[in-house]
């Protein structure tokens, strides 16, 4: 499938810190990804770089585009919702809506009035006088009537509670996604998106620590909760990271073949957040951090 | 400019009132009241026989001129709203393209199909022609509650002056003048605006000191290092009122197109190029 961003070698420097150091990307369209590594691995830099809100080295294409070139461009396809709470605090809701409408071509106001009817927001509302979850919802009320090919969103659940949080997703999942945009989501709470990824990208200290689409998980990594008589020679097969669990020993490999293994004990596949923890374990222990 | 592009930058304007609304509508508006009933009470207070000598001054005073011969007299209470407005006019400038990178709605405003020239634009224009219209208005409020309550007087005291309707011209042409006097205004102080602009978009905080201070810094480093007053006298001469108020739309359109008056604002216009370049990466 034809890839929607391309980035190869991205670079970038705050000062003498390298915020990205080399990432390489190709997200199909399509897609739903989730953007996922600790505070600080460089994915709001990776984001902002898609997004022309910053410069860079490398190459980049996001929609074939160069980002820096002509950002108002750019937003015509894309947009994004940069965290919560960024909605102009001043504001009023129906001036909010009054002007994506007036400035965005793909903006179908009829949509965004039809989600607004669902929740409590109040048209009169100032943005300031708006909760946390209203603000989030009122921003995705707008954000989902843009028929855009590219969706970004940074850490948009940040500081919602569980109820908010279950909604935005099943919203965007339910009524957004149509199988032809493409969704990247970042956010280092891994297990809410979980179940709704497509593909998967780590990145940690500005580099690319794993790509790989959700199915290719089960083909490439497998754990193993290992018998104690075998722990000796599961350790030699080297898995990247282990854990206890249950008085066992969970071990987890990397491109193993599922029956060398099968003879230590029960093997399944991780969850997105375990092979986070292993793969990022696991890397910082081969460079000596 | 096809018409989608004046319709998108139509929004930006009123996107910019409905902000900027307290700075631009509400104070000139809270003024004119303010002002007008001052002038309600002095009507009440001021004892019937000065009223009828000051009527009878302004009969012999209007006697064969033509009534927009008066039209200074009309423009007087555009002083205190002129001062408001530029007061206003610093604190929206200053606050343009800073409060927004502060409470990092930027990012909101970013994600919309918007470039920053047009955003930029947008400030100018506002600025530049929409808050004197707004302070233009106000004050018509005043100088047509003025053409009014002379024109009862003096038929209450069987005065002639001038007519009502020649007056009301004037009023009304008056009106015009103070705001073309006020855009001429904007657009001599253009440099201003630009500088304002240049550090709204630029400074990470305290924005007032660092946009002002740094002119103050750099006049004195002028004055230090190279020994001239370059700078200094150039502020001098914008200062000047001569150069903007006008008494006749003739004179807007002489001033406006004066060299002195041009050069101000291809000055400012590079200005704001580089605040529309520093807004490109700002966050």
């Amino acid at each position: 499938m034809e890839a929607i961003v391309k980035a190869s070698g991205l670079t970038k420097y705050y000062g003498k810190f390298k915020a990205l150091d080399g990432i390489d990307l190709a997200i199909p369209a399509g897609a739903i990804i989730g953007l996922i590594g600790p505070n600080g691995a460089g994915k709001t830099t990776t984001l902002k770089a898609l997004l022309g809100l910053c410069n860079f080295e490398g190459q980049l294409s996001v929609v074939d585009r160069d980002p820096r070139a002509a950002r108002h461009k750019l937003m015509e396809d894309v947009c994004f919702i940069a965290d919560v709470g960024i909605l102009p605090k001043w504001m009023k809701v129906w001036q909010a809506l009054e002007y994506v409408a007036g400035v965005h071509p793909r903006f179908d106001r009829v949509k965004a009035e039809a989600f607004l009817a669902t929740t409590e927001i109040q048209r009169h509302s100032r943005i300031k006088a708006l909760s946390k979850g209203m603000v989030t919802q009122l921003h995705l009320a707008l954000v989902m009537a843009i028929d855009v090919r590219l969706l970004v969103l940074d850490e948009p659940t940040l500081g919602l509670d569980i109820i908010y949080r279950k909604e935005f997703y099943d919203r965007l999942l339910n009524d957004y996604y149509d199988g032809d945009r493409t969704v990247i989501i970042s956010t280092h709470q891994v297990e809410e998106i979980e179940t709704l990824l497509t593909h998967l990208v780590f990145i940690d200290r500005g580099r690319t620590v794993l790509d790989l689409p959700m199915t290719g998980i089960a083909d490439q990594f497998v754990e193993v909760l290992v018998r104690s008589e075998d722990l000796e020679e599961a350790m030699k097969l080297q898995p990247i990271h282990t854990r206890n669990l249950l008085g066992k020993k969970a071990c987890l490999f990397e491109n193993r073949p599922r029956s060398e293994l099968a003879r230590f004990g029960e093997l399944h596949t991780p969850g997105v957040s375990d092979l986070f923890v292993a793969k990022l374990r696991s890397q910082k222990l081969r460079e000596g951090v | 400019m096809n018409s989608r592009t004046f319709e998108r930058f139509m929004i930006l304007l009123r996107r910019e009132l409905w902000e900027s609304n307290r700075l631009f509508i509400a104070s000139p508006v809270v003024l004119a009241g303010l002002i007008l009933v001052a002038m309600l009470w002095a009507l009440l207070q001021i004892p019937e026989p000065m009223k009828r000598q000051a009527i009878q001054q302004m009969e012999t005073y209007l006697q064969g001129v033509s009534p927009f011969q008066v039209m200074p007299v009309f423009m007087a209470p555009a002083i205190p709203f002129v001062i408001v407005l530029y007061v206003c006019a610093v604190i929206y400038l200053v606050n343009a393209l800073y409060h927004d990178r502060r409470d990092s709605s930027i990012l909101f405003w970013q994600s919309m199909p918007v470039s920053n020239l047009a955003t930029v634009l947008s400030k100018v224009v506002t600025v530049c022609f929409l808050a004197p219209l707004f302070a233009a208005l106000a004050c018509g409020v005043l100088i047509l509650f003025s053409v009014t309550a002379i024109s009862v007087l003096a038929a209450s005291y069987d005065s002639v002056i001038a007519g009502f309707w020649s007056l009301l011209g004037a009023g009304l042409y008056s009106i015009l003048l103070v705001y073309l006097t006020s855009v001429l205004g904007a657009l001599w102080l253009f440099p201003t605006i630009g500088w304002i602009l240049l550090f709204s978009a630029y400074v990470k905080s305290l924005p007032y000191l660092w946009t002002f201070g740094a002119f103050i810094l750099l006049l004195f480093m002028e004055d230090l290092v190279f020994g001239t007053q370059f700078l200094a006298n150039w502020v001098e001469s914008r200062t000047s009122n001569y150069n903007y108020i006008v008494f006749s739309v003739g004179d807007f359109f002489q001033r406006l197109l004066s060299y002195d008056m041009l050069i101000g604002v291809a000055f400012g216009a590079v200005l704001l190029v580089g605040a529309v370049n520093m807004r490109r990466f700002a966050d």
